[in-house]
């Protein structure tokens, strides 16, 4: 490793940077992806522009819409007193990554360009059609988090533009959100599969009126499993309907055999585990108070 | 590539540094400070023997850039005993015989303090969750686990 370091104390000067280095530079967040990829030499950037001194990019805000900025850390999300109710998937996904070290410095921004398809809380943020904003020379723009993955490594993030926080709307009433997650091992562990999943219930507590089912580790990026979503709106959540939610979703997504585990076993596990999410779900939902 | 100057506080101590930019905390600690407590293995924040504390927090020194820590608060093993002797989780590792090739044992000790210091009274499952990120490959971790615990008791019985 060998590169220049630079500490910008404001975002516009952390975009002039950018501009000024364009794909010879990295911006730097937790380091917990960045830090190994350049000891593996994968990427060997001339400039590491750190932006721990940008103001204002590690806060949580949630006041109806939830806006994360790119430097909130996973230890953050486990902690902040709002995420324990409805939104409580993004707790249970950040609580799996690595170990206290890994998510005391990881970060949401990290976690969402380093663009891993195994990301445990990028499922949760697609389950809440979150959407991503980055500032660059031409200014702000903010895109679906959906269209802003791309494949393994890749986003939609220009060189010289900074990602600066992650966005989405509260949840409406009767609604609950899980996160479930298969490793080989509990701690420490790479996703062999992941499913984030996110409901909401009428009024009669009965018929879903939203899903969202987001996959990580079965497809070249994290996976909406659209169709099984479909097949579970304005209908009871029955058993036979999440089976069938959890059929659709092993159909369509594109699991690779690896060391970790093979292609079929992640099947059989993504028709499992969505079913398990949805319940997991449900219950939540009609545990709440009314 | 061009020096920088870096002023960092180890153990509430200042210490200039004048360093290239990649080089990491563990890099520092071990080779320009001497504090050879920090231990170096995978250098890809997997096993945790390289667990500092950064303002109190556990973090992997490895993965960590010395320049990063400019203005923290760096707390390593040989900061951790008092003039009073050996911290409580120090002494209670030894009692136990938590300690075998003691490769790791910084690095659980400084985890161990970093989960204690917010959760004073925990459960031997969440001792062993706090330590996932710090591999003892002597494989001693029921006596860690036990070690931990016992300065949990420890640590308590002196605040009451």
């Amino acid at each position: 490793m060998s590169f220049e370091y630079h500490e910008p104390t404001s975002l516009a000067e952390a975009v002039d940077l950018g501009a000024r280095f364009g794909a010879d530079a990295r911006f730097l967040a937790g380091g917990t992806d960045l830090i190994i990829q350049m000891r593996r030499r994968k990427i060997a950037p001339r400039h590491v522009v750190s932006l721990r001194r940008v103001p204002g990019l590690d806060a949580i805000e949630a006041n109806g819409a939830v806006r994360l900025g790119a430097l909130v850390t996973h230890r953050a999300l486990e902690r902040y007193p709002g995420f324990h109710g409805p939104l409580r998937a993004l707790v249970e996904g950040a609580e799996v990554v690595g170990g206290h070290q890994v998510r005391n410095a990881g970060t949401v921004g990290g976690n969402i360009v380093n663009a891993s398809p195994a990301a445990d809380v990028v499922p949760v943020l697609l389950a809440l059609d979150a959407t991503v904003t980055c500032v660059g020379p031409d200014g702000e723009r903010t895109l679906p988090l959906d269209d802003f993955l791309l494949r393994p490594g890749e986003t939609a993030k220009r060189a010289d533009e900074v990602l600066t926080a992650t966005t989405f709307a509260g949840l409406p009433p009767r609604s609950a959100t899980a996160f479930l997650k298969a490793g080989r091992r509990r701690a420490m562990e790479i996703s062999v599969v992941c499913v984030a999943a996110q409901v909401t219930l009428d009024g009669s507590g009965e018929r879903c009126v939203r899903a969202r089912i987001a996959l990580g580790a079965v497809a070249p990026k994290t996976w909406r499993a659209r169709d099984a979503e479909r097949a579970l709106e304005n209908q009871p959540l029955d058993p036979a309907t999440l089976r069938e939610a959890g059929r659709l979703a092993a159909a369509g997504c594109q699991p690779i055999s690896d060391v970790r585990a093979s292609g079929r076993y992640r099947r059989l596990l993504v028709d499992t585990l969505v079913q398990r999410a949805l319940a997991r779900c449900v219950e939540r939902v009609r545990g709440q108070r009314p | 590539m061009s020096k920088i100057d870096l002023s960092l506080s180890v153990n509430g101590e200042r210490h200039e540094v004048r360093t290239e930019p990649h080089r990491t905390l563990l890099d520092v600690l071990r080779t320009d400070l001497g504090f050879t407590g920090t231990k170096e293995n995978c250098l890809e924040a997997e096993c945790g023997v390289c667990t500092v504390l950064l303002d109190g927090a556990a973090m992997n020194a490895c993965i960590l850039l010395a320049a990063e820590c400019q203005g923290r608060e760096v707390l390593t093993i040989e900061g951790l005993a008092r003039e009073g002797g050996l911290h409580p989780l120090q002494q209670a590792f030894i009692d136990h015989g938590a300690v075998q090739c003691g490769y790791c044992i910084p690095g659980m000790i400084l985890a161990a303090k970093a989960y204690l210091d917010e959760h004073p009274s925990p459960t031997e499952a969440q001792v062993r969750e706090a330590l996932a990120g710090n591999l003892c490959r002597c494989t001693g971790y029921q006596k860690i686990a036990e070690a931990v615990l016992a300065a949990a008791g420890e640590l308590a019985s002196r605040r009451t």
